[in-house]
């Protein structure tokens, strides 16, 4: 399986959980996005709380726009 | 493994979607991956999906794909709260066949009335850490062939589910229990997953019901949370579990989220 780039993946930090199921994420950098779970996440039930550490795939569409791929151990 | 074409009609980018090993397909656009899916065989047999696009129309052609390359039925699991995923998931033909709440519940037993609450008679509670490994395990075994023997495995969390392996239970030092005599008859297992911790099962043996058991284990690990400074705790309920839901809201957990269980038959 040939593996192809994504979206450019950074950490962050989760500020606030919103109603729809969405996150906003601050970035190393202090850039903020809002972002959304990624299937892998939901496939194991991880639950993603304010101030977890996460990495966020950037939509190399929107750079303001974000998919939460990994929750980091706290 | 053909790759279909597509536009995504978002951008100008042409999206080439290929099933790029038994469980995974890219829609790539560009050289760039811009679409995943994946499919995923659950212990207990169903086969579950995920994607994840940017655009509608991109999930839409991924969607199509794995379905066509698929048997039915397959599942998969959305936050309610997530309209567009569900939106897209609905398009793809799938409907909801169940709803697990997810309870944030107080662990302060001013708020959840429970600071009286004892076992009942001849019943103790093991603290996590402490209970027989052999005895954990037998309880164990006995409400896993009660649950294949009633409400089934589709039922159940996926994180109660039996491994492949056999070995459905990883981390006995999690566990409190509720002891009679010589044996155990109930069990509770907080799992740190979170830092306000996750009740990811609680459960009495089916002729040991009724007896304020699991009320008496929850009451249990609700102090013991409270005394290491958590305030309030998670746990995911399946909305059909009348026993489950009326103790959490007897205690004044509230609803705080809701996870849909979809099915394309």
């Amino acid at each position: 399986m040939t593996k192809k780039p994504g979206g450019i993946e950074v950490e962050g930090t989760v500020l606030e959980c919103l109603r729809d199921a969405k996150f906003t994420v601050e970035l190393q950098n202090g850039h903020r996005v809002l972002a959304h779970i990624s299937g892998k996440v939901r496939k194991n039930y991880i639950k993603i709380l304010p101030y977890d550490r996460v990495l966020v795939e950037l939509s190399p569409y929107d750079l303001n726009r974000g998919r939460i791929l990994f929750r980091y151990r706290t | 493994m053909n790759p279909l074409h597509l536009t995504s009609g978002t951008d100008d980018h042409t999206a080439v979607i290929t099933r790029v090993a038994e469980t995974h397909w890219h829609a790539v656009a560009d050289g760039r991956t811009v679409g995943r899916g994946e499919a995923w065989r659950r212990p207990d047999g169903r086969v579950f999906l995920s994607i994840d696009s940017w655009h509608g129309p991109v999930f839409d052609r991924i969607a199509d794909v794995m379905l066509a390359d698929l048997p039915t039925p397959l599942y998969t699991v959305v936050d309610e709260a997530d309209l567009d995923l569900t939106s897209h998931w609905r398009r793809a033909g799938f409907t909801t066949r169940r709803r697990e709440w997810e309870y944030l519940v107080p662990t302060n037993h001013l708020a959840t009335g429970l600071g009286s609450v004892r076992p009942p008679s001849g019943v103790t509670i093991v603290p996590a850490g402490a209970a027989d490994e052999g005895l954990l395990r037998e309880l164990d075994r006995t409400i896993r062939d009660e649950v294949e023997a009633t409400v089934g495995w589709q039922e159940m969390p996926a994180e109660v589910l039996t491994r492949p392996d056999g070995t459905a239970l990883r981390y006995p030092s999690k566990y409190a229990v509720a002891a009679e005599s010589d044996h155990y008859v109930g069990l509770v297992r907080v799992a740190p997953v979170t830092r306000r911790g996750h009740i990811g099962l609680i459960a009495v043996r089916a002729d040991q019901r009724r007896r304020g058991i699991a009320r008496a284990l929850l009451a249990h690990v609700l102090d013991s949370l409270h005394h290491a400074g958590i305030e309030a705790t998670s746990a995911d309920v399946n909305e059909a579990n009348r026993a489950a839901t009326a103790l959490f809201d007897g205690v004044g957990a509230r609803r705080a989220g809701s996870n849909l269980e979809l099915v394309r038959r």
